[in-house]
């Protein structure tokens, strides 16, 4: 993987998709753009039609309205030239019983007509690429849920597309993994592929992302750079930590603020910006509080989540 | 659609196959049973002593064959009826599907791979079928003719098995209804034949006259005499009701038993040196029962090439002489059974083709792509 920007693909461009299942309306006017060598969060609560979404981008399901291109192809009638370049990863997937994990690597690089030869050392390159090159020669039903998740990933990326979609991908990893997961796909991004990672794991968005989409009852209701999240006007939990906690209590409760019942991870207030915020330490410091620590509880995303979506 | 795309469907589904089952332990009961069976006919056709019977190949090979068909019908759609739905069920099939792989890929490699399976299993009687050829009688172009036809049998079943699969959302549906198409096609043909030839009955009317007597008894009575004479030379009606077979044996043509039978080459005619053969034999007392009266494949085609027969309109009491003229007419059921069969299973690949084609418009009520 080269840090380079080698191929500059067009990325994906979808506007006003729709698609009704029956009589339920799943998506009903989805805009999306995931520009290539960044990495696009799709983000929103269950049922918002995330994984509809990215059923549509994969060439797996027709929408019944809207302008998609993915690689710059249309995944409707140009689905060859998609799968070609594109690389899916399902929320949930099967593995097949009594496979070792480079049959299963190789049985989908020839899927991808790398060729037999090919497929087999790339599926070796990529079992390093997801530090399981022990399970090389081991039956991929006996992987946990984390370590199928990996493959899973490494999967999508055979064929080497530069267009990937996933769809929760961090679920059921563990700490290390998804750090590891986060740098896999910074990487992937920096080298010029088109990420979209469908999530609710705000935290790990937040390093990771480089655009949100926000999602809500089938519908983009916000799309935004990280750097450029709206900024909230509603009031948002800070945390306090102070060496004597009863003292911090005592003057928060002097001062007239709205602050939650002490835990021992500290004091939760809400603030409306930081400015308030500010206000408050200096208020605390002049009042002898010694305070420790004072930061916004959860990150920017998860207000603007909060605000945006129902 | 590639040969390379479904060389790689149908290597994975092999492999799968093989390391899923017990294999072994299925294929050595179906030798057994087989071994079994062809040991038992072996021995009924002995007789009281081994020289009763000619040419036994010919009644161990046809009865082999039966029953290799019947009891194929049996496996068989177990090995793919559950191919597509299952792969949905574990969700490994959106995964197969957004790969460069197309729908005829993913529906060929699983039918070659189900079609595979069931030609090992046919190709596990092939040391019966030698030993069933060893006892003489059997021309070589049955046996051709017979193995390609059963080939293909089982790839229609192994076809239709997969199209259930790919309709159907569950595997427990697609499994029996598979075995129920089986049913369809071999007791069902037969049952719909039997009633629907029952409602072609008809009543026909026969004339026909006797010849007046020459040699009537001196001391007949009179009367009775008279009265004789007065029936004689002039025409006679009759009337009783046949089934009109003629125009429902198309009802039998599609049965896998009927086409495995009908299909196989006819025995060749006694040739003037084996009859004087017979006649010397017999001339000493020998007598011997000869094949050709039991042969299980042949006597099943002659039947329904009969039933295929217009009834004579001019029935004038026929002779031998009548019938073995009317031997000639017996017209071949097979083409019209196996290319319905061969069309079923095309039919069924082309459905399988279809549902797994992706982006997918509609969905099964309820089911999810992934
Ligand atoms: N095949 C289907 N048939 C009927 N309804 C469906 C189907 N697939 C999805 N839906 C409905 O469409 C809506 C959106 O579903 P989708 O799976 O896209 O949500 P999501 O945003 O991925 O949710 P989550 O965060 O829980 O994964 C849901 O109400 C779901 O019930
Ligand atoms: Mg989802």
């Amino acid at each position: 993987m080269t840090d380079t920007l080698e191929h500059a693909g067009s990325g994906i461009v979808a506007t006003g998709v729709r698609r009704a299942f029956g009589d339920v309306e799943a998506v009903r006017g989805i805009d999306l753009t995931a520009a290539p060598a960044e990495v696009t969060a799709l983000v929103g609560p269950n049922g918002a039609g995330k994984t509809t979404l990215l059923l549509v981008l994969a060439t797996l399901l027709v929408p019944d309205a809207g302008h998609v291109r993915v690689a710059g192809y249309d995944p409707v009638h140009e689905p060859d030239e998609v799968r070609a370049r594109m690389g899916w990863s399902p929320d949930v997937f099967g593995l097949y019983d009594n496979l070792t994990a480079t049959e299963y690597l190789t049985f989908v690089g020839e899927a991808y007509r790398l060729g037999r030869a090919r497929a087999r050392s790339r599926a070796a390159e990529l079992l390093e690429q997801i530090r399981l090159p022990e399970y090389a020669d081991r039956p991929v039903h006996t992987m946990s849920r984390g370590q199928k998740q990996r493959l899973g990933m490494a999967r999508a990326l055979v064929h080497d597309p530069e267009v990937l979609l996933l769809d929760e991908p961090a679920s059921g990893l563990d700490p290390r993994s998804r750090v590891e997961l986060r740098e896999l796909l910074r990487a992937l991004a920096r080298s010029g592929t088109a990420v979209v990672v469908s999530s609710h794991l705000l935290g790990d968005l937040e390093e990771l992302a480089d655009r949100v989409v926000f999602v809500d009852g089938g519908a983009t209701v916000g799309e935004h750079r990280l750097d450029q999240l709206p900024t909230s006007t509603a009031a948002r939990p800070w945390r306090l930590r102070a060496l004597d906690t009863d003292k911090l209590v005592k003057a928060l409760a002097r001062q007239g603020y709205d602050a939650d019942p002490p835990t021992p991870a500290g004091v939760d207030v809400w603030l409306v910006s930081d400015e308030a915020a500010a206000e408050l330490i200096a208020a605390l410091v002049r009042d002898g509080v010694p305070v420790v620590a004072c930061q916004p509880l959860g990150g920017a995303l998860e207000a603007a989540y909060l605000e945006l979506t129902t | 659609m590639t040969g390379s795309g479904i060389a790689t469907v149908a290597r994975q589904e092999f492999r799968l196959r093989i390391r899923a089952g017990r294999w072994r332990l299925l294929l050595a009961s179906w030798f057994g049973v087989l071994l079994l069976f062809t040991g038992l006919l072996r021995a009924a056709v002995g007789g009281y002593n081994d020289n009763d019977i000619t040419d036994k190949g010919v009644v161990l090979y046809g009865g082999l064959m039966l029953f290799v068909l019947g009891l194929a019908l049996l496996v068989v759609p177990a090995l793919a009826a559950q191919s597509v739905n299952g792969d949905r069920e574990r969700g490994t099939l959106a995964t197969l599907q957004v790969t460069r792989l197309t729908a005829a890929d993913i529906a060929l490699g699983k039918f070659a791979a189900a079609w595979g399976t069931a030609l090992v299993f046919l190709a596990l009687t092939l040391p019966l079928v030698a030993y069933a050829i060893t006892q003489k009688g059997v021309p070589l172009s049955r046996t051709l003719v017979v193995t390609l036809v059963l080939a293909a049998l089982l790839g229609t079943v192994c076809a239709v098995s997969l199209a259930l699969s790919a309709v159907l959302s569950r595997t427990t549906t697609s499994g029996v209804l598979a075995y129920l198409a089986v049913f369809a096609l071999t007791l069902g043909t037969l049952i719909t034949f039997g009633l629907v030839t029952a409602m072609t009955t008809e009543t026909y009317t026969q004339t026909y006259s006797n010849a007046c007597p020459t040699d009537l008894p001196a001391d007949l009575p009179d009367a009775q005499r008279a009265e004789i004479l007065a029936q004689c030379g002039q025409p006679q009606t009759s009337t009783s009701s046949r089934a009109r077979t003629d125009r429902t044996w198309w009802l039998l043509a599609p049965n896998p038993f009927v086409v495995l039978a009908d299909a196989a080459p006819r025995l060749p005619e006694e040739t003037a040196e084996q009859r004087r053969a017979r006649e010397e034999r017999e001339a000493r007392g020998e007598y011997q029962q000869s094949a050709r009266d039991l042969d299980p494949l042949g006597s099943i085609g002659n039947a329904v090439r009969d039933l295929r027969r217009p009834p004579a309109d001019d029935n004038t009491g026929g002779g031998t002489a009548v019938l073995s003229s009317r031997v000639e007419e017996r017209k071949p059921v097979w083409p019209y059974g196996l290319a319905f069969d061969v069309l079923l299973g095309a039919g069924a690949l082309l459905l399988t083709t279809r549902r797994l084609r992706t982006p997918a418009r509609n969905l099964p009520k309820g089911q999810r792509v992934a």
